[in-house]
């Protein structure tokens, strides 16, 4: 494999000894095809064993590792330093309390999910066997339900941002998911939870999730019909 | 105005709707006041090889009804529209309650004077 050598800035963080975040820069003589998480598993093992970094699967599906990278929200796993040239600036997600380095506090994040109530509830008793939905009841929820929790999407919201008691795009999407799910009978509770200042009508449709959603999950045309739906049902 | 606003109901989502509607009037009806006062109200001769518009011919079309019945609408959609959209914007990026107090009784106040403002122009002129 080809060697490069790269410029890599960290936004590094100790909440010990460090007043506020700062950039270290590392040069390392790097193989070409590497991710941008090899290359911090290069740091963390070789040169710093203090970077701290969430990392699990690598294989772009259990939403660890998504972080800042040259100004985008990116899972580092699924990224390859070849999409860069020149230095990479990694950072943690925006938009979350930083814990340390890379590793950003996600607990107010999966707190937003919970309020949205990410289950099916059911009046009817739950079938014995399948729960049978046709391909085009699932077709409405298809993509919605590929969301892999990663948080870059609310991270990367300017609505956010100004307010940290918006629901988010995540915990709205979440709501989508099962609003629009055929089988589910706790729509009105949840259309009840979206429907709130801090909630769907904080979305000023900026098209940042949808920008930063490492699964391409077309997040505001889905909260745009979130909007239709929940309207439909307090007017 | 003032009502318009307080009438919004507490979770934002007729705000939401009506922002929409206006939307749609202005865009509509933006089109209809500019080929009404820039198109239809042309006629007195060229100056510097432009034709110009006429004073009388706006000033006849202001004293239709219905056209200022539109005028109306496009105002008042106009100022729904920008007023509510500040308002969001003040929501959303204002934190401190002193200065959001502060800038929606400016809004409220400068809406309302422009409502009269326009009001008395589409009321006067084709009298």
């Amino acid at each position: 494999m080809a060697k490069e050598k790269r410029n890599i800035k960290i936004l590094r963080y100790n909440p010990k000894t460090d007043k506020k975040p700062h950039w270290k820069s590392y040069n390392l003589e790097l193989d070409s095809e590497l991710t941008i998480l090899d290359v911090l598993n290069e740091i963390h093992w070789k040169i710093d064993g203090s970077l701290a970094y969430r990392r699990s699967c690598r294989s772009a599906i259990c939403g660890s590792c998504a972080m800042k990278i040259n100004g985008q929200n990116l899972l580092a796993c699924e990224t390859p330093m070849h999409k860069f040239k020149g230095t990479i600036k990694i950072e943690p997600l925006p938009g979350f309390p930083i814990l340390k380095d890379l590793v950003v506090d996600m607990d107010g994040f999966f707190k937003k999910i919970e309020r949205v109530k990410p289950y099916l509830i059911l009046d009817k008793p739950t079938p014995i066997k399948e729960f049978i939905q046709t391909p085009e009841e699932f077709d409405n929820i298809r993509e919605a339900a590929t969301c892999i929790l990663c948080g870059a999407c609310t991270s990367s919201c300017p609505s956010l941002w100004a307010n940290e008691d918006y629901l988010g795009p995540a915990a709205l999407l979440k709501s989508y998911r099962f609003i629009f799910d055929t089988r589910d009978d706790g729509s009105v509770d949840r259309i009840d939870i979206v429907n709130d200042k801090n909630g769907i009508w904080r979305c000023h449709t900026i098209f940042n999730c949808m920008e930063a959603c490492p699964k391409n999950i077309k997040i505001t045309e889905y909260l745009s019909k979130l909007k239709v739906k929940v309207l439909e049902n307090t007017i | 105005m003032k009502k318009g606003l307080t009438e919004t109901s507490k979770t934002g989502a007729i705000a939401w709707l009506l922002q929409r509607i206006t939307a749609v009037i202005l865009f509509v009806l933006l089109i209809v006041h500019y080929i009404g006062y820039h198109m239809l109200s042309k006629g007195v001769g060229k100056v510097d090889g432009a034709e110009q518009i006429s004073y009388e011919k706006v000033k006849a079309l202001m004293s239709s009804p219905f056209f200022n019945l539109i005028q109306f609408l496009f105002l008042i959609s106009a100022l729904y529209h920008g007023v509510n959209g500040l308002w969001t914007v003040i929501e959303d990026y204002v934190s401190n309650k002193g200065w959001r107090l502060f800038l929606y009784s400016l809004l409220v106040v400068v809406g309302i004077s422009l409502l009269f403002v326009g009001t008395m122009t589409i009321l006067k002129v084709g009298a």
